[in-house]
């Protein structure tokens, strides 16, 4: 047992932190750090600036052109680029889709689609959800009927983070009726510009639009971008549920947030009041929990062991820290968290600043991190899952 | 970075379960608890598998094993529920190992490891609560040696321990001095606590005492935090026996005509109960990795680790007993025992709120496992 990294494993992350401080654009950093609007250039740039260096694909083996780095490396890698304030990977290409296209892919999807993924050029959405299948996510309804050597699909999905910027977007339809739910999903790959393909912004409680609706209307697709079987489509979502690893955390994230947090605090004044900064010291403890729990998991992923039943409690732990930041955060700018001035949040804004510069967003973060509770599962079927592996 | 148990560790941890499991059933503590809340015979049995010199070194008679050997002791321990204070001889241990003088290593740390001697740290007193630098005990010098008076409470297994480490104050300073129970000027008065094991007033009337060490702040904060990093271990063992034992119940009892681990509401009470056991088990390693890092790091650690655990153990105790319904409130039924533990841990070497209160005035900008 040991807690520290090794020699190699520091010498790594100097090697990482040093090429991050270098290469990320300090314009963007400064609206990651300061929680202001990040515009798809900010995303997709940094984007394609890890897709040069190779370092989008950092989780890929090294047969796709990754890096091959082990989990450690992988986490160290994260914890860099959120320490020194870089966009999160918009994780849809790269960590959502590439798994399942190297897994069950043919070679031709392969060569087709991961290109331009590894070097951040497309932009891809998730298609999952629909409006009758948010947790009950096997009954979901839009159809892909086979017609020749084609596709028609026919229906709607919604939650689609990100998708008005879709280029592809990767789908569960249904293909057939037969049986249980789960068997007659497949896993379709629908170019976004195909002739009817509708997609609509859905403006959220914070005022953004990060979500969409998107419509099927008669959009033919290739049968060549089905993934694998007809009707395994649910097989290989599962696989691609099980890729996601200890990185929904975020802990990393949380620990830059946690300093920030600590900034606002003493500006506004109520970092010395005793109530106030004992919700903060809880705040902290519960930052450290959360890092080792990760740092157990990946001790686990690095010595090859079975995974732990412990991963299932990531992701309801890291949400509820998220919006627990976001919360205190909120408290320490009181009054003036409450002014909600769309321009205000926009980096260089000249106009009334009410207050001081970092409050203006604090109400907006508040209210957008109420999805973390939500998404990739909420987490009471989350705990469904945890208590299953406890009482069987 | 590894939190693997090496071969030694895990065949450690099998022979401290197999003495639980075979020669500390309900039946003997109950019994124990019974006669007064300590069994020198069943301290003996931990000095037979070597565990009372754990963190003593081979030259002096002990193991000489480290923080992670005395965690997964100290898991196991927890797992019975075990009223024999085991932590207390870690302390002495170290305390007498670290900082002693080769006359006093020579004279105690063989029987502290051989389980001769029960040496148990007495550094509760009554206007201290949790704050370590408050003591009223004065010691003074007498020809070659030193004697003190004052008070002590809640000292664990107080009236048939040994001998006592003791922090008195010496030219104004805190010092640790160790007293023999037997000697002139000593009394004690013992009582049970609520978890069912043995504590006990301790008064000092001019007391013979052998100096351990003047630098008593430190030794008194390095005890300390032995003690935090012990407790939190056997925390997480005791926490893992208190869920498994409920989730057996949950499984076989029925109601509605079903069993009632089949309803949602207490099931998502276990996942709940699930994640503060596991976070006080992080928290668990951390305070034992850290347990040899510098002074100001160690100590926030501590207290960062001790928070967590506190309020996990206070979580996973009260559910326990709520899931059980009626019989988790009886005597009778073992779990309410399991609680009664967690409960009296929660308020040892420090409770909750204490620790928040530390952690809170130790905040720097960046925080972290490594920071």
């Amino acid at each position: 047992m040991d807690l520290a990294f090794t020699p190699e494993e520091e010498a790594f992350r100097q090697e990482v932190r040093a090429w991050v401080r270098a290469n990320l654009p300090q314009e963007t950093a400064h609206k990651v750090h300061n929680a202001l609007r990040q515009t798809r250039e900010d995303m997709q740039n940094w984007a394609k600036i890890l897709g040069k260096k190779g370092w989008l694909t950092y989780a890929w083996p090294k047969q796709f052109g990754g890096p091959g780095w082990n989990a450690v490396q992988k986490h160290l890698f994260e914890e860099e680029c959120a320490l020194a304030g870089a966009p999160r990977i918009v994780p849809f290409g790269p960590v959502m889709v590439a798994p399942v296209i190297m897994a069950f892919g043919n070679a031709e999807q392969q060569q087709r689609f991961l290109p331009g993924i590894a070097s951040g050029e497309v932009w891809w959405s998730q298609g999952y959800s629909e409006p009758g299948s948010g947790s009950d996510l096997a009954s979901l309804k839009t159809r892909a009927e086979r017609v020749g050597n084609k596709y028609i699909v026919n229906g709607q999905k919604t939650w689609t983070t990100l998708g008005q910027f879709g280029e592809w977007i990767f789908c569960l339809v249904r293909t057939s009726n037969e049986g249980k739910p789960q068997t007659g999903i497949s896993f379709l790959l629908i170019d976004m510009k195909s002739p009817g393909v509708t997609v609509r912004p859905i403006k959220l409680l914070d005022g953004e639009c990060e979500v969409n609706e998107v419509w099927f209307d008669n959009v033919e697709v290739p049968a060549e971008n089905l993934i694998g079987e007809e009707n395994k489509g649910w097989t290989y979502a599962k696989h691609l549920l099980a890729h996601e690893r200890t990185n929904i955390a975020d802990v990393n994230r949380a620990k830059r947030e946690l300093e920030r947090l600590k900034r606002i605090a003493k500006a506004e004044g109520v970092y010395d009041d005793v109530r106030f900064r004992d919700e903060i010291a809880k705040l902290e403890v519960d930052v450290v929990a959360l890092e080792m729990l990760v740092l157990r998991v990946l001790s686990a992923e690095k010595s090859g062991k079975q995974s732990l039943d412990i991963a299932g409690l990531l992701k309801i732990r890291g949400s509820e820290m998220q919006q627990r930041y976001t919360e205190l955060m909120m408290l320490a700018g009181g009054p003036y968290s409450l002014p909600f001035i769309q321009e205000a949040m926009e980096a260089g804004w000249q106009g009334d600043q009410i207050g001081a510069l970092h409050c203006a967003p604090l109400a907006g973060s508040y209210f957008n991190m109420r999805k973390t509770t939500i998404y990739g599962g909420s987490n009471e079927v989350q705990r469904n899952i945890v208590a299953q592996t406890v009482l069987g | 970075m590894d939190f693997n148990f090496s071969d030694d560790q895990e065949q450690l941890r099998d022979a401290v379960r197999k003495w639980v499991d075979k020669g500390y059933d309900f039946e003997r503590r109950r019994s124990i608890v019974a006669h007064g809340g300590f069994s020198r015979e069943a301290y003996t049995e931990l000095a037979e598998l070597g565990l009372t010199g754990l963190y003593i070194p081979e030259a002096l008679g002990g193991l000489g094993m480290g923080p992670v050997e005395g965690m997964v002791v100290m898991e196991e321990l927890g797992r019975g529920i075990v009223l024999e204070p085991l932590t207390q001889a870690l302390i002495a241990g170290a305390m007498l190992s670290y900082y002693a003088g080769p006359d006093l290593q020579e004279a105690w740390c063989a029987k502290v490891a051989g389980g001769e001697a029960l040496v148990v740290l007495a550094a509760q007193e009554r206007k201290a609560r949790y704050d370590l630098s408050v003591c009223n005990t004065v010691a003074q010098k007498q020809g070659n040696g030193w004697t003190l008076s004052g008070a002590k409470s809640v000292v664990p297994a107080g009236d048939l321990a040994d001998a006592f480490i003791v922090p008195a104050k010496a030219d104004g300073k805190l010092a640790l001095f160790l007293v023999e129970r037997t000697a002139s000027g000593v009394t004690t008065h013992g009582y049970l606590t609520q978890d069912g094991s043995r504590g006990a007033e301790l008064k000092l009337s001019g007391a013979p005492a052998a100096l351990l060490t003047l630098k008593g702040q430190e030794a008194l904060e390095h005890a300390t935090d032995i003690g935090i990093a012990a407790l939190c271990a056997e925390a997480v063992g005791v926490m893992d026996k208190t869920l498994a034992i409920t989730v057996d119940y949950m499984n076989t009892r029925k109601q509605f005509g079903v069993v009632i681990s089949s309803f949602q509401s207490l099931r998502h009470r276990v996942a709940d109960m699930k994640m503060q056991l596991e976070l006080g088990r992080s928290m668990s390693y951390y305070a034992s990795l850290k347990l040899n890092a510098p002074t100001d790091e160690r100590r926030a650690a501590m207290s960062r680790a001790k928070f967590q655990i506190g309020n996990s153990m206070r979580f996973v105790g009260q559910q326990a007993v709520q899931l059980h319904g009626g019989i988790g409130v009886t005597d009778e039924y073992i779990v309410s025992h399991y609680f009664k533990k967690l409960t009296q841990m929660e308020m040892s070497f420090g409770d909750t709120l204490h620790h928040l209160g530390e952690v809170s005035s130790r905040m720097q900008d960046t925080a972290g496992v490594f920071a």
